[in-house]
């Protein structure tokens, strides 16, 4: 494991369903140890695709992923998942739904209890920690899943438009109890969205994906911390214009 | 509620007025239809005197252990098929047909099998009980989304890690489901096949009781059977309840 390699690197990954056309073609991506990547586009671009492919959780038809310089054929316990759906387990109290990626590699111990319940903390819903994820709103149960991805202290996260499904004030919380936290461990990030102010929001680089190619890719400089006043910056509005308008842009025929 | 449970209530007891009063006056014989306090005054005998409760006591066992045997093995084949796909196809026409046979046809050749008594009422009560619980375990196990498999896959989960902790606990409010049926079912392939090769119990009672045209008895026996089938779907209802305590409760805040 070389440590100067980039935490996630693709090469030249495609990959097809069977029996349909690729819904990933010759992406070419990097995203160094630390660094927050987005990835934008319509549904139905791709972009879930590739995230698999990143996770191992599918293989591609031809091109290599790379985890800090190893090839990935299967999922790897250095990179925590976070789906679209919180997907919590509904006979598990929210504590033990956080623990779950712990009890599965073992015994539960009083140390991964603290760190599950300081996670809870961090996210904001250690009150709920007992209570089973169904009594809890959308937002908390992502708040749970972004916990559970966090127990293991997993080096990278990948994540699948988690917040989709959250009210605008909810996503804003969450997106900065993300920042917050991947800051603090310095952890490397592979974000998907189709909403383009939580792409710019959240990351060091923004990736378009139209047609199961990378379209445009942009590095975002908003000028040091990040706050509640960001979003309503000139530069902000700016870098989000100039990258919806590079989505508009038809692509020319690749099949 | 509570008005509701009052008219149910008072409903019954209209219907027991009702039939007390058209058997007095109609003058039907009690061989056809005997009045309700006669059917209470054979039961009551029946249950202080004590001979009804060798006859429960063998229906009891006979259902139980029948449904027992029956879901275990429906059970286990069940999360067996799930897990292979192959195994399902291949199997799978025949564990239909064994089913489409009526299970009671065969309760003769079970005796011949097994003999009078029994074994041969737990057999036929335990493939009664089979069918159900191995679509539902079946069915119930593959409930689990593409996401919560992926989340299982992403952890590193062994397959029978993902069996226990994600499958079967996803199919339980289903598979518990086909539990309820079974219990009911299991009463009366009980009694019916004490029917066909019963010496005691309270099918073979039915039976002894039709042959000396003791209608009285026949009702109060019936009497007995609903009340223990209405006891077991308790019992099932609370197993559930303790099963699957803590979901479903109440709605999201």
């Amino acid at each position: 494991m070389s440590t100067e390699a980039p935490f996630i690197s693709m090469e030249q990954v495609s990959y097809a369903y069977a029996g349909s056309a690729a819904v990933v073609r010759s992406i070419d991506w990097t995203v160094p140890t630390g660094e927050f990547h987005s990835l934008i586009g319509r549904s139905g671009c791709g972009k879930t695709t590739l995230l698999k492919l990143a996770a191992g959780l599918l293989h591609p038809s031809s091109g290599v992923v790379r985890l800090q310089g190893d090839v990935v054929d299967a999922p790897s316990r250095h990179v925590g998942f976070v789906f679209q759906t919180p997907s919590l387990l509904e006979w598990l109290t929210v504590l033990d739904n956080v623990l779950l990626p712990v009890s599965l590699r073992g015994g539960v111990t009083p140390d991964d209890r603290n760190l599950a319940m300081e996670l809870l903390e961090l996210v904001g819903i250690g009150a709920h920690a007992d209570r089973y994820p169904q009594h809890l709103s959308g937002g908390q149960q992502s708040r749970a899943a972004l916990a559970r991805a966090l127990v293991t202290s997993p080096p990278a996260l990948l994540m699948d438009e988690p917040f989709a499904a959250l009210d605008a004030i909810t996503r804003e919380e969450l997106q900065d109890d993300l920042l917050r936290l991947t800051k603090l461990r310095n952890s490397t990030v592979l974000f998907i969205t189709h909403d383009i102010a939580e792409a710019v929001y959240l990351s060091d680089r923004v990736a378009v994906m139209e047609h199961g190619s990378m379209s445009y890719t942009t590095a975002i400089d908003l000028a040091g911390r990040r706050d509640g006043e960001t979003r309503y910056a000139p530069s902000f509005s700016a870098t989000c214009r100039q990258i919806r308008s590079a989505m508009s842009t038809p692509l020319p025929e690749t099949a | 509620m509570m008005r509701t449970r009052l008219l149910s209530i008072a409903l019954f007891l209209a219907l027991i007025v009702i039939w007390e009063f058209g058997t007095r006056l109609s003058g039907v014989s009690a061989l056809v239809i005997p009045a309700p306090s006669a059917v209470l005054v054979v039961l009551w005998n029946g249950l202080t005197q004590g001979f009804l409760w060798p006859h429960i006591w063998v229906t009891g066992v006979e259902t139980l252990l029948g449904f027992a045997l029956g879901c275990l093995i429906g059970f286990v084949v069940g999360i067996v098929l799930g897990e292979s796909d192959r195994l399902r196809r291949i199997v799978w026409p025949y564990i239909l047909a064994s089913q489409v046979v009526p299970k009671l046809a065969l309760g003769p050749i079970f005796i011949i099998w097994f003999g009078f008594g029994m074994t041969s009422t737990v057999i036929i009560t335990a493939l009664i009980c089979f069918f159900p619980l191995l679509e539902n375990t079946l069915s119930g196990t593959q409930l689990a989304t593409p996401e919560k498999r992926d989340l299982f896959r992403m952890l590193g989960a062994t397959r029978l890690q993902t069996l226990f902790q994600l499958k079967i606990p996803t199919g339980l409010p289903v598979i518990m489901a086909g539990v309820r049926v079974a219990i009911v079912l299991a009463l009366v392939g009980a009694v019916v096949g004490e029917f066909i090769g019963g010496s005691e119990g309270l099918g073979a009672s039915i039976i002894a009781a039709q042959g000396m045209m003791d209608t009285t008895l026949m009702f109060a026996l019936f009497i007995v059977i609903t009340m223990m089938g209405l006891a077991f779907y308790q019992l099932t209802i609370l197993l559930e309840k303790w099963l699957l305590r803590g979901r479903n409760k109440g709605t999201t805040l």
